[in-house]
């Protein structure tokens, strides 16, 4: 493990993560994609108000909110260590900002529910040793990842109970698996799945305390 | 006042078992007789020596404080309950000064092979934990509602217990097959227990506060004992021994979609 980002290390002088401000600013600056997202989620966020929503389903929130914060702390510091080539970097830019538009879907659910989501300075994140070395090991990562975080979408739409969250989480499934898509295509892994696999809450959580201090 | 004193006493007796964390002897000159929580019990003394301390579970102690026991100065494992005493004129207004996280250990040879905190939903797991009115005892009910586990986890704990060492003495003796302390207390039994992560997204707030007692005779030495632990020195001592620093005060997520933040 190298790299462990610590609190100090969010400060944007020192560190390519992000505060919450700068995560909320650069959300409200998302554009359209975030305001559907947004929408989308507000008329569940009513439902929500009315009918509380069951330990299950929040618990998926809080677990889906962290792996959107350390998809966009990794792609924060992939683009910070400069070893993207421009084509990878465009990519990089977009994933990252597409993971602060679910960060801010996600979070809703928790807010919606009078809740607190967590913010980037409530988890430290670390990475393995020679993630940030080259184009080729911010690829490989960025794939493991966007693995992972298909996987919990796809397991959230199943294990969620709440149907009037699933259509938003699965539509955030189909974001991830076009960012898989397309790194497992420069990877030189292109493959298409007919089924991908959903992961449990309990494979999903295991897989993020790898990358938790 | 004193009403509200009498109700704050009722409040804390429903769920504070009382007799834990006995007064210990008295301090030496210069030094105040300090209540603080099971979880300080290695860092306090060697910090300052010349104290008296009592550590127990944080509620039982706010009882005992509220009840008139001669304490100079009482260190809590949360914030609510220095400043429940602080509401009802006790302490003088509490400071915050450390942090913590939760874990789970297993006995060593970790006999119900668990591994995750989801393992110990598997019929027949043995769990202790600390009582719900002890600060762990209720980060420990926070955890499992965070990660959905309460109703499956809840028929397997087999022990309430008075504070959180009790709950690592229990599981290191293996008389349970897991229980939930402070990643600071697991640090002080190696070789004994094998520690498993909390999950960072289910990690409760775990924030220490402490005050001044306001009837303390000893009130300039207990001031100074605060000052002491909040002095560079003195947080440095809470790291060595695996707490955590506070953070940084950060603006409130309105006051930066206002931009004044």
């Amino acid at each position: 493990m190298c790299c462990t980002s610590t609190r100090r290390s969010f400060l944007p002088a020192t560190s390519p993560s992000l505060t919450r401000a700068q995560l909320l600013s650069r959300t409200a600056r998302g554009g359209a994609a975030a305001l559907v997202a947004g929408s989308a989620l507000g008329q569940f966020v009513g439902t929500a108000a009315a009918d509380p929503l069951p330990d299950g389903d929040l618990a998926y929130a809080r677990l889906l909110v962290a792996t959107e914060l350390l998809g966009a702390d990794f792609y924060a510091r992939a683009l910070a260590s400069g070893k993207a080539g421009p084509r990878l970097a465009k990519r990089l830019r977009l994933a990252r900002a597409n993971e602060l538009e679910h960060y801010q879907s996600v979070g809703q659910i928790l807010s919606g529910a009078g809740l607190v989501p967590a913010a980037p300075e409530d988890i430290d994140f670390g990475y393995p040793r020679g993630t940030f070395a080259s184009e080729g090991s911010l690829a490989g990562f960025a794939l493991e990842l966007e693995t992972i975080m298909l996987g919990a979408y796809l397991g959230a739409v199943e294990g969620i109970q709440t149907n009037a969250l699933k259509p938003v989480v699965a539509r955030i499934g189909a974001s991830e698996a076009q960012h898989v898509a397309y790194l497992a295509t420069i990877r030189g892994l292109a493959s298409f799945q007919a089924f991908p696999n959903p992961m449990t809450i309990q494979q999903v959580s295991n897989a993020l305390d790898a990358y938790t201090a | 006042m004193r009403t509200r004193l009498t109700a704050l006493v009722a409040v804390l007796l429903l769920g504070a078992p009382i007799g834990s964390g006995g007064a210990s002897a008295r301090p030496a000159a210069g030094g105040v007789t300090v209540f603080a929580a099971a979880s300080l019990t290695d860092v306090f003394p060697a910090l300052a020596p010349e104290n008296a301390y009592s550590f127990g579970g944080s509620n039982a102690l706010a009882t005992q404080i509220a009840q008139g026991a001669p304490a100079d100065v009482f260190a809590s494992a949360n914030t609510a309950l220095p400043n429940q005493l602080y509401a009802a004129g006790v302490v003088e207004k509490p400071v915050a000064f450390t942090r913590n996280t939760l874990v789970v250990v297993v006995p060593k040879s970790n006999p119900a092979g668990i591994h995750s905190v989801y393992d110990l939903a598997r019929e027949g797991v043995a769990v202790d934990v600390a009582a719900p009115a002890v600060p762990v005892g209720a980060y420990t009910l926070q955890v499992l509602k965070q990660m959905g586990l309460t109703q499956k986890i809840e028929p397997n704990v087999v022990s309430q217990e008075v504070d959180v060492r009790t709950v690592l003495s229990k599981v290191a003796l293996g008389q349970a097959d897991a229980g939930f302390v402070y990643a600071t207390d697991a640090r002080t039994v190696p070789g004994q227990v094998t520690v498993i992560k909390v999950p960072a997204w289910a990690q409760p707030k775990v924030t220490y506060a402490m005050a001044v007692v306001s009837k303390s005779p000893n009130r300039a030495a207990a001031q100074a004992f605060v000052r002491k632990v909040l002095s560079k020195a003195g947080q440095a001592a809470l790291r060595r021994y695996g707490f955590l620093p506070l953070p940084k005060p950060a603006p409130t997520a309105t006051a930066m979609l206002r931009g004044t933040a």
